[in-house]
């Protein structure tokens, strides 16, 4: 009988538990993910155009034409693209992530997650739109977990975490694209 | 009716002895030998390689490393290195690249020694570029010799679509042994950084259903072999030019430990059998030992 009461008490809770791990669309997040995923697409464009302009990078045996080539790649970057913080994470595309991260670090996943990002060596660092991220910093390493609750990317950018802000990186160049602060708690 | 159960019940206190003799067994077959040293047998067409991680300081240490390394090639000649990550600490300009690896391992280099790196935290993803790192412009990448298959993984950014590669690549893999190598380890005695759990959870379910034998990271700085685990055997060598002297803690886990000075790994591979001896930079075997592949277990 207290077992059935105790079962049927927590049910609920169970549910609620399975469902926010499942990371659940909230009302307006389809528009706002659209929305993402068309400034992603803008900004793939922009980053075609500025590598358009430049030698492009190759597989070579040469560390100082890599270098040389990255550093050109990413001033052109900045030249086709002036942008500022929020351009694409915006107010609204902000919400809708600091949902889904909060839906990851309160799952079934949190203490796990949490842990990994503990043990991640945190970095922490003066963010600016369209800096380089700098070599001498550590790339903290990114929970898996919470990549597969955050929306895809093209292959142009990636995601990373520093320190408690969640950052968008241009992969080719490490130009800081946008971030989020103080999205990780 | 007294006997027969006195016969039942030494039936099967003798059945519980043997299985633990040949648990005993099966497991002596496969543990380092504590009391000598498991020599490389330079067997015939095997697969021979040396392994590290953390190496790229540009520092003393690594040099003597580098020298150790190019010492015992005279007497056991691998053929590639598998880097671990953090290959280039720090800066990474051109000169960086020839302090932190191009003059450390120069006589390896020009002896045609070919190094396949995966990427650290502290390295620069462009990387991947960088052709005598033979990562043919990927993050992540598989290569295959003789009948090892090795998979480079950058386990700084373990992202779905590298997921999705891993075990799609592994099921794909005809190769008799595969051999993982990234550079943040899933199981870890050392007191600084530890497991990196999350990336256990996700990986490692697709490491063993793909039939991934041994898994080799650096990132904590000493050498470390653990028991088997989910029949993986995990080594951490992350002592190639960095050290943390005493960071690892006492565990049940532990097969064997070394954190106090720096060092590297060498493996050969022939047929079923993978030997290793694990060395300090100056010469001292710290571990040796064979792992034998399991055949295949066959459904009636």
């Amino acid at each position: 009988m207290n077992r059935c009461v105790v079962i049927a008490a927590l049910g609920p809770l169970l549910m609620a538990s399975i469902a926010s791990a499942q990371v659940a669309p909230a009302p307006d997040s389809t528009a706002i993910l659209k929305d993402f995923d068309m400034r992603l697409s803008a900004y793939v464009k922009v980053q075609h155009a500025a590598e358009a302009d430049v030698q492009a990078l190759r597989k070579t045996a040469s560390a100082e034409e890599i270098a040389k080539r990255q550093s050109e790649l990413a001033a052109s970057l900045r030249e086709h693209r002036p942008a500022k913080q929020g351009d694409i994470f915006t107010p609204e595309i902000t919400g809708e992530f600091r949902r889904l991260v909060a839906i990851t670090l309160k799952g079934p996943d949190a203490a796990r997650v949490k842990k990994s990002l503990k043990s991640a060596e945190p970095v922490q660092l003066s963010l600016k739109v369209n800096d380089i991220y700098p070599d001498r910093a550590p790339r903290q390493s990114t929970p898996p977990t919470l990549l597969m609750n955050l929306p895809k990317l093209p292959p142009e950018l990636e995601y990373r975490v520093v320190g408690r802000a969640l950052i968008l990186l241009d992969v080719k160049t490490g130009v800081l694209v946008d971030f989020i602060p103080d999205l990780i708690k | 009716m007294r006997r027969s159960f006195l016969s039942l019940l030494l039936c099967v206190f003798l059945a519980g002895e043997c299985a633990g003799l040949l648990a005993l067994l099966s497991f002596s077959a496969i543990a380092q030998q504590d009391s000598k040293v498991v020599a490389l047998p330079l067997k015939p067409k095997s697969v021979r390689f040396a392994a590290f991680g953390d190496n790229g300081t540009g520092g003393q240490e690594q040099y003597d490393v580098a020298q150790q390394m190019v010492r015992q090639r005279a007497n056991f000649p691998f053929d590639f290195v598998l880097m671990l990550g953090d290959n280039i600490y720090g800066s990474d300009t051109a000169a960086d690249f020839r302090r932190k690896f191009e003059d450390p391992y120069k006589p390896m280099l020009d002896a045609g020694v070919k190094f396949y790196a995966s990427l650290g935290n502290h390295d620069n993803p462009n990387q991947r570029l960088y052709k005598p790192f033979n990562m043919d412009g990927k993050r992540y990448y598989s290569f295959r010799k003789e009948n090892v298959e090795f998979f480079a993984l950058d386990s700084t950014y373990m992202d779905p679509v590298q997921l999705a590669w891993v075990e799609k690549q592994l099921s794909a893999s005809t190769a008799q042994w595969k051999i993982c190598y990234f550079h943040h380890p899933l199981y870890s005695d050392g007191k600084f950084h530890g497991p990196d759990r999350d990336l256990r959870s996700r990986l490692e379910p697709l490491l063993a259903k793909g039939g991934v034998s041994v898994v080799l990271s650096g990132h904590e700085h000493f050498y470390e072999r653990l028991k088997p685990q989910q029949g993986i055997y995990y080594f951490i060598i992350g002592n190639g030019g960095q050290l943390r002297y005493h960071d690892l803690k006492t565990s049940a886990d532990v097969a064997k430990g070394f954190d106090t000075d720096r060092g590297f790994a060498l493996f050969e591979i022939a047929g079923d059998d993978l030997y290793f001896q694990a060395l300090s930079r100056t010469g001292e075997i710290v571990d040796s030992g064979i792992i034998q592949k399991a055949a295949p277990t066959t459904t009636p």
